[in-house]
Formats: C-alpha cells, structure tokens, sequence
C-alpha cells in the first residue's frame, strides 16, 4: 500500500511502441520522398493507431475503474493541458513570425509586392469566415458537453459532444474543398 | 482575428456570468441556448453569406504566366506523375507548363 496519493504507473510497452512508431514514420516518410516505397510509413501509421488505442484505454481504465486519478495527480493532468496549449501557442506564434517576415518586407523574387505578383489571396470573408464561425460554435458545444458531464447528463452530453465532432467534420470537408478550389498550391 | 477575439471576449462574459448565478445548475443549460441562439444560427448566417458571395464570384481563372518564383519543381512530388500538387485541380491550377488540355 502507498503513503501518497500519485500514481505509481504499472509497466507499460506503449511509451516503446509510441517511439518505435515515431521512428517509423519520420523514416518512412524519408523513404517515400526519395525511394518511392510506402512500406515502412505505413508500418509506422499502424503502429501508432495501435499505440494510441491501447495507451488511452489503460489511461481509461486507470482512471475510473482503477480510481488512480486522485485530486493530486488530476492537477498534474491539467498542468500537463497547460503546457501542451502554450506549445501550441508558440507553434502558431511561429507561422505568424514566418508570414509576417515574408510580407511587409516582399523580395524581389516575389516582384516586391505583397500578395506576391501572380498569386490571387482568397476572400477571408467567405468560406474563411464560415470556419471561423463552425470553431468558435464547435468551442460553445463543447463546453455544453462539459457542463452536461460534470452534471451527470448523459443524453446531452453525447449529444452536445456528438454535434462538436460534426463540426470538426465540416470544418475538415470545407478546409479540404478550399484546398481544391484554391488557384495556388504549396508548390507557390 | 479580431472577429475572433471579440467573439472569444464574450463567451469570456457568459461564462463568467453563468458561473456566478446559474452555478452547478444551470451550467450546461446555460450553453444550450447559447449553441441553438447564437452558435449554430451564427454558422448558418456565414454559411448563407458564404454562399451568395461564391455565386457572384465564378470568373475565368487568369491567364497563364510562367514566373519562376511559382509552380516550383525542385523534386517531383512522391505521387502519381510527380507534377501535379496533393490537391491538384486541373480548372484553377496551372502546370509549370500551363494549364492542362481545353481549360474553361
């Protein structure tokens, strides 16, 4: 029995099956770029899908069932959502920089302008807007999910949760018809 | 961005004012409404606007100039021909050499 209210973690193989992905897939990719075999990328893909569904269901499990997730360990949780969010803060923080760099200062490779010469920008105030209005209405269902959960609402909460996902799903198809219908392309 | 920011002050606002009166209570009927009054009926009015603004908008995509700082092919791409981009649409997309076949 433990003097302590943390979690002692049982031994686990998928911290090494999650690395053992990763390696695959960052490999894998190299070999696809340059010896056009998808082998080992999608040994890596498998293997994290695997890894993802196995980990998560010991956490599940852990848990609820297991009652590891005292009040102590649940504040390591959300220290740990914290610093997740604040790195993807700097991730975003980083495409600002770079497209911030490459605009008010357009080389003359790009004919000195901004929007560079022969590149038509998209209406932000078309199918832009409208996702931005599909995240924020998928960030208010969400937390009525939330809400629903801590107050023991069942009904509500699959259904608010299931209304996010499938505002998850539309922001995706409306993201992959831009990349369609878009007149330039990562080769710009 | 700004639109966002306002957008995100205010949920702040309801929130806060949820958390203060409706407590443990009236917290997820609280986001109820606010999904069916204002979320989901904001998307549709951006989905209508969207909509009318993509109708009046079709026009010829422009005419094709060949600058070098566009349609970069320092590799070819590890798919199909290798010239043609992940989301390669022959209408809107040109190829380093021009559009492809009869383009409308």
């Amino acid at each position: 029995r433990q003097a302590h209210a943390y979690h002692m973690v049982d031994p686990s193989p998928w911290p090494l099956t999650g690395a053992t992905a990763a390696l695959l897939l960052t490999s894998g990719l190299a070999v696809w770029f340059h010896y056009h075999s998808t082998t080992l990328m999608t040994l890596g893909l498998i293997l994290m899908l695997l890894t993802m569904y196995q980990w998560w269901r010991d956490i599940v499990r852990e848990g609820t069932y297991m009652g590891h997730h005292t009040p102590p360990v649940q504040k390591g949780l959300r220290y740990g959502m914290i610093l997740f969010i604040t790195s993807e803060v700097f991730f975003f923080l980083g495409f600002f920089w770079a497209f911030f760099h490459s605009s008010l200062a357009p080389t003359p490779e790009l004919g000195g302008c901004w929007p560079p010469t022969g590149i038509t920008p998209l209406d932000p105030f078309e199918v832009p807007l409208l996702n931005t209005a599909v995240l924020l209405a998928s960030g208010v269902t969400v937390t009525w999910a939330h809400h629903s959960l801590m107050e023991g609402q069942r009904k509500e909460a699959i259904q608010s949760l299931a209304l996010t996902i499938l505002l998850g799903c539309y922001f995706t198809t409306l993201q992959a018809m831009e990349y369609y219908e878009a007149p330039f392309n990562c080769a710009e | 961005m700004a639109l966002a920011s306002t957008a995100t002050l205010l949920r702040r606002a309801f929130a806060s004012a949820a958390a203060a009166h409706g407590g443990h209570e009236g917290g997820a009927r609280t986001w109820k409404i606010l999904t069916f009054v204002v979320a989901l009926p904001g998307v549709g009015v951006c989905m209508a606007n969207a909509w009318l603004k993509m109708q009046h908008g079709s026009h010829d995509p422009p005419e094709f100039i060949s600058y070098p700082h566009l349609r970069i092919r320092t590799k070819p791409f590890p798919w199909g021909d290798g010239n043609h981009s992940l989301f390669h649409n022959s209408h809107t997309n040109p190829l380093p050499t021009g559009y492809e076949g009869p383009h409308h």
